[in-house]
């Protein structure tokens, strides 16, 4: 990496905060990130020793709250992130430089950081007609993404675009719209779905790389646990209302102004993962649920595809927009019983002789025996 | 002969935008807007319930988050036939207004300031004398000489690093920079502080909508109930936070965005006579005071100026199929029914069909279809949309608030009226449009407040929710007006699905290529005239581009 | 009136395990049912003023569910066991469609019995063929709802034994599929349930074997000569 550039604990100093603030700021790092007391040390080495990161952040088949959500972030602000924490090198939304200076600027820092930087991917990759659905400086967005990963240390997919194909990808993806996880291989991958994502999660993983230098653990669907690994139903501050059987059955109503759990009216707080419950947004200003509004479960796959979002089960594709399972279900129900009474009067006509010949002939039989 | 140039990407904005510019004699002399990304979301959003579409179509942009929403909402509402409740009404104006202020600083400061502000000549500023200018223009508190010299202190250290991070192969010292290195120092820290403000405002999403980007909306009302006597609801602390965000907003709008933005306009004075474009102008206005049927309740009226006549204000009906038309001929789509005619959303057709060059290439076929974006018009004529367009609407209906703030503003920087008429204008617009959102926000507030106190809560009507009771068959639209200006979505509900969905974006109307006449759209008729002092380095033409706020992902969608 | 004599042959079919196994069984999948139905769709406590803290019912609801899942489970385990160490009828073989014979047997019933529209004369002490293939298929959806009702139950406990099926939502691509198909095979069940005990009392009242009653006692009748002919040949196969 550049020899001029300095670790996280020069930019401090520079800024003139005293080794005291920084040991202090490491401890509330370490904190923010979860790692116990005797593991802070580490977080100090990190920030003494390691250089502002380079970071590239790709624009692909989006709609830019990623980005906004990310400016959102108040721990830390984003001002601190870009300035004091990561070198942000390309970024469409925020770089001074456009057209052919935006494009040397890539190229710079991915020469610069082959093999380092940290490739931050908001958008999905239309691979349909070979792409033509997304260019940018006369490139699809497969080649650039291509180009761009091949010298990236890791890979974070931001949002559902990236990690899902979002919304774009929802029946019938006119454009092909493809998670990025299918276009790339061989570099560790973060997906930080949601969308968006929450600001402070999308910077505690961020701050989390920087800090330690590894990704954080992911689950099985390669999202960090640290902020996937619950449901938002486990961490719904309505959910006595749940347990209780308190549910709101329309909205306004006077359970809805008691706050009573939102299930009934299609909450996916029971099968979504996100950190909504606990982190909350805007700084903890609040989350959907507690506004009044059902989770949508925007940090699942395909959730556009789970609808419609107003009742407590999506509909079965292909049954019309409000057949859920019961209403299948019931119908098969009301078909074989339809079904069986006309077996039984069949039954009676066709096979009558052998009913008789049972019923008048049957005879006492003629010893026990068992049957093996 | 002329020198061909191609912006791409076009940065500081949203999505993907490509211009490419012929350039003479230091002087565009012809400009072809392209928007290189499309996702279909009129396709996705076929077949589904209605009553979801709100949040398909909010994802078509998350810098103009939620306008999607409202004009999805109300094109249902308006289908069925249904009236919302007072406090729905209001509820949904505060969050309009949030999104109109948070959107318009972030515009100038983080999209639009670095085309007027030089960064690295900031390093160079006396913080004293950097005190005393902000100081001279505005009672903000935070515009010490210490305040100054920390922030220059940091940003020495940022650029000595060699990592410039954002502002690595900006356009630093170039000719066209005018700002002294006071202002620029000063300008790069309101950067900062807007930065931390923006994230602020946008709170009052989240207490309505429950987060931001992307807040919840619902069809027939909103989803937070409103209950002053309960924890789980919207209550008084609630209410007083939202109140507490609005005075802070005013505070920043009058205290940093206008003074900054005056002080920089002063010196670029002669940017009031380039990028004016187009001379038509649409608004369909919105912030209704008494129910969205009453349209001339608006705080923002509905018309449109034509040939900058500002005496006049003609009316617009998106309802009126030989009104607002679609045109294709230039863009990568086919109609059922030949490609030159135009088509009225309602009766509007997506059919992807791309036919510029194959990837990689160079150059876009001009000549031919060369956007993703459809071509627009009104009565055949292009028009402007966005701030200024509302600001002349308002100011030629003779509305009394919207002279004040235009007269104040041309009276400070010694302007003629025409000077509104151009790049300069466009962002003065948006700020002065700021101050009066700031205002009726809080006039919004009072009124959500006595109506609780006269004891009415309901949110929702509850009559439309059941899908049951729909006809057959319904049409609607749903306009409002985006950041970026006059914003409609057309829905035909069929069987309670949708049947046709399309959405006519603000920034559809201005970055659209031409249409089967030739007629250019806004960006392209702004730029015509541009200077260029360095064809390699065409800041100038940034600043033309960027006085609309372009937002690609919305103008395709 | 002709009169014609039939041999009729007391068969002890079911053993106890597997007549309690059954009992249990349908007792869980009611419960089950019940209670998964009104997981899906609950019932609105609007009683009892304001206030969660009173209340656990919806809790209690899932409570009985998730019990219910784990004794429905271990008994379903031991029916497997039994299908290895049970008698004859009880086998596992009789289940699973492995041989071309079996496939005839389905036929033949589904065409004389269920569709009558041929004739034969077919007789099984255990379960015919197409009950078998029914039970066959009921044994799936038992399975399935397991491996999705404790790959749901995995995100909401801790315990060792939920944790095995941690892997059950990401290959099903999230938990609200999960949730769908779940509750959809309940009516599979329920399907099942009205058309078993259809049969049960029809095979009662058509061909009088005692069905009905042998998964209380366990015996059944069959025609003597079919059923001493039955086991000559399966003497003479080598089984
Ligand atoms: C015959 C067997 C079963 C039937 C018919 C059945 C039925 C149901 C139904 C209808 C639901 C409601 C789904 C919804 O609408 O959200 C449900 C939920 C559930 N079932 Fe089952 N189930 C069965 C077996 C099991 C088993 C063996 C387990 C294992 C633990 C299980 C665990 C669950 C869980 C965890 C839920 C979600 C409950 C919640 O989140 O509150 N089920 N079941
Ligand atoms: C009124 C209720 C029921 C009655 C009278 C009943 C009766 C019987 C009888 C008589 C048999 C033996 C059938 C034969 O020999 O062909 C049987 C088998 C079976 N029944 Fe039921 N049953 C009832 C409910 C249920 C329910 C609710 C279920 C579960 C969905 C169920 C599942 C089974 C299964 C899986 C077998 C096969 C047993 C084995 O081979 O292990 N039964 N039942
Ligand atoms: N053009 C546009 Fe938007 C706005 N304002 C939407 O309607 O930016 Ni994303
Ligand atoms: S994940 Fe959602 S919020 Fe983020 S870019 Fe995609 S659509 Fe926008
Ligand atoms: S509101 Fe949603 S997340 Fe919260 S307890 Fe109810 S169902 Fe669960
Ligand atoms: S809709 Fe999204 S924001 Fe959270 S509460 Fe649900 S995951
Ligand atoms: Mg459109």
């Amino acid at each position: 990496m550049d020899e001029t550039t300095s670790s996280v604990w020069e930019e401090m100093k520079n800024k003139g905060y005293s080794r005291r603030d920084f040991l202090k700021f490491c401890a509330w790092m370490g904190a923010f990130i979860g790692v116990e007391s005797t593991g802070i040390s580490s977080v100090v080495r990190a920030m003494e020793t390691k250089k502002r990161p380079a970071v590239i952040w790709l624009h692909l088949q989006e709609c830019t709250c990623c980005s906004e959500s990310f400016i959102r972030t108040s721990h830390p602000i984003v001002a601190d992130i870009i300035l004091d924490n990561i070198s942000l090198d390309y970024t469409e939304t925020l770089q001074a430089a456009a057209g052919h200076q935006a494009e040397a600027a890539l190229a710079k820092s991915m020469k610069d950081n082959w093999g380092e930087y940290i490739l931050l991917v908001e958008g999905s990759v239309p691979t349909g007609e070979d792409g033509v659905y997304c260019c940018i400086g006369g490139k699809t967005a497969e080649m650039r993404l291509k180009e761009a990963a091949e010298g990236a240390k890791a890979v974070i997919a931001w949002g559902n675009c990236a990690s899902n194909g979002c919304v774009q990808a929802a029946n019938p993806n006119p454009t092909t719209a493809t998670p990025i996880h299918k276009i790339i291989n061989g570099k560790p991958l973060i997906k930080v779905p949601g969308c968006p994502p929450i600001g402070e999660v999308m910077a505690g993983v961020i701050v989390h790389i920087m800090a330690f230098g590894t990704i954080p653990q992911l689950d099985g669907q390669g999202r960090p646990l640290a902020f996937y690994s619950r449901r938002v139903h486990d961490t719904c501050y309505r959910r006595p209302n749940y347990d209780a059987g308190l549910f709101v059955e329309e909205f306004d109503d006077e359970n809805a102004r008691k706050g009573y759990c939102l299930y009934k009216v299609g909450c996916r707080g029971p099968v979504t993962y996100n950190a909504c419950g606990v982190t909350k947004w805007n700084e903890g200003t609040s989350f959907p649920i507690q506004s009044g509004h059902g989770c949508i479960g925007c940090s699942e796959a395909d959730f556009w595809d789970h609808g419609p979002f107003y009742q407590h089960l999506a509909s079965f594709p292909g049954f019309g927009i409000e057949t859920t399972a019961d209403k299948i279900g019931l119908g098969l129900g009301v078909a074989t019983g339809v079904g069986i009474a006309a077996h039984a009067v069949i039954t009676n006509i066709s096979k009558k002789d052998e009913i008789n010949e049972h019923i008048e002939t049957s005879s006492v039989p003629d010893g026990d025996r068992e049957g093996e | 002969m002329a020198n061909r140039i191609v912006i791409d990407p076009v940065t500081r904005i949203e999505g993907h935008l490509r211009v490419e510019l012929e350039v003479k004699d230091g002087k565009v002399v012809d400009a072809y807007s392209s928007g290189t990304m499309v996702r279909g979301i009129e396709l996705i959003v076929k077949d589904r319930d209605p009553r979801d579409v709100w949040a398909f179509v909010e994802r078509v942009c998350g810098v103009c988050t939620t306008v999607h929403a409202l004009a999805s909402v109300r094109s249902v509402e308006d289908a069925l036939g249904w009236q919302i409740p007072q406090n729905a009404e209001l509820i949904r104006n505060l969050m309009f207004c949030s999104q109109m202020m948070q959107d318009h600083v972030v515009h100038f400061y983080h999209l639009h300031a670095l085309d007027w502000v030089d960064v690295v000549s900031a390093l160079s500023a006396d913080p004293v004398a950097t005190s005393n200018l902000a100081q001279s223009i505005s009672s903000w508190p935070k515009s010490s000489p210490g305040y100054f010299r920390d922030l220059q202190k940091r940003l020495k250290g940022f650029v000595d690093s060699g990592q410039l991070g954002i502002f690595a192969n900006g356009y630093w010292g170039h000719k066209a920079y005018k700002l002294p290195a006071e202002a620029n120092l000063m300008g790069v820290a309101h950067y900062l502080e807007a930065l931390e403000w923006q994230k602020e405002i946008v709170k009052i999403h989240a207490i309505f909508g429950g987060k931001n980007p992307h807040p919840n909306y619902l069809v027939g009302g909103v989803a937070c109930a409103i209950n002053i006597n309960e924890t789980n609801a919207l209550n008084a602390e609630r209410l007083a936070q939202v109140k507490q965000l609005l005075d802070d907003a005013r505070t920043f709008i009058e205290q940093v965005y206008i003074p900054d933005l005056m002080a920089i306009a002063s010196f670029y004075k002669d940017w009031g006579a380039i990028g004016g474009g187009l001379e038509n102008y649409l608004a369909y206005g919105d912030l209704p005071t008494n129910g969205y049927s009453d349209v001339s309740s608006f705080k923002f009226p509905r018309g449109i100026v034509m040939g900058r006549n500002l005496n006049e204000v003609v009316p617009v009906d998106g309802k009126d199929s030989e009104q607002i038309k679609e045109f294709i001929s230039r863009s990568y789509y086919e109609y059922s029914d030949g490609n030159d005619a135009g088509r009225h959303p309602w009766e509007g057709e997506t059919k992807l069909a791309y036919s510029g060059p194959k990837p990689p290439y160079d150059f876009l076929n001009v000549d031919q279809k060369y956007s993703w974006l459809k071509t627009p018009r009104w009565k055949g004529n292009p028009m402007e949309v966005g701030p200024l367009s509302r600001m002349l609407v308002g100011f030629a209906s003779g509305k009394a608030e919207y002279k004040e703030v235009v007269t104040e503003a041309l009276g400070k920087l010694n302007v003629p009226v025409g000077a509104l008429f151009s790049t300069l204008g466009r962002t003065a617009a948006r700020g002065l449009e700021s101050r009066l959102v700031a205002n009726w926000a809080l006039e919004f507030y009072d009124m959500l407040i006595s109506n609780i106190k006269n004891g009415d809560t309901r949110t929702v009507n509850q009559e439309f929710r059941n899908p049951e009771t729909w006809p057959a068959e319904a049409k609607g639209v749903g306009m409002t007006e985006a950041p970026r200006g006059a914003l409609a979505h057309w829905i035909v509900i069929k069987d309670r699905k949708t049947a046709n969905y399309q959405l006519v974006v603000p920034s559809t109307w201005n970055a659209s290529p031409r249409d089967p006449n030739g007629q250019r759209s806004a960006y392209e008729s702004s730029l015509i005239g541009t200077p260029i002092a360095d064809p390699e380095n065409p800041l100038e033409v940034l600043r033309t581009i960027h006085s609309f706020d372009p937002c690609l992902a919305c103008a395709v969608h | 009136m002709k009169h014609k004599e039939v041999p009729l042959f007391r068969v002890y079919v079911w053993e106890r395990p597997v007549r309690i196994y059954h009992w249990i069984n349908a007792l869980c999948i009611l419960v089950l049912c019940v209670t998964g139905y009104l997981i899906g769709n609950p019932i609105v406590l609007q009683h009892g003023g304001n206030d969660a803290s009173n209340h656990y019912f919806f809790g209690w609801i899932r409570f009985i569910h998730f019990a219910t899942a784990y004794l429905f489970l271990f008994n379903f385990l031991f029916r497997i066991y039994w299908g290895f160490v049970g008698n004859r009828y009880a086998n596992w073989k009789n289940y699973f469609p492995y041989s071309k014979k079996h496939f005839q047997n389905m036929w033949d019933v589904l065409t004389v019995d269920v569709l009558q529209i041929r004739k034969k004369d077919i007789e099984t002490p255990g379960h015919n063929a197409v009950a078998n293939f029914m039970y066959f298929i009921t044994f799936l959806a038992f399975l399935f709802e397991v491996i999705t009702g404790f790959g749901m139950y995995s995100a909401m406990s801790d315990n060792w034994f939920s944790d095995l099926f941690r892997w059950v939502i990401p290959v099903f691509g999230g938990d609200l599929i999960l949730r769908m198909i779940h509750h959809a095979v309940m009516w599979v069940f329920v399907v099942f349930t009205i058309v078993h005990v259809y049969l049960v009392f029809y095979h009662d009242y058509v061909d009088g074997s005692g069905v009905l009653s042998s998964m209380a006692g366990g015996w059944k009748f069959v025609s003597k000569e079919k059923f001493l002919k039955k086991n000559q040949e399966k003497a003479a196969e080598g089984k």
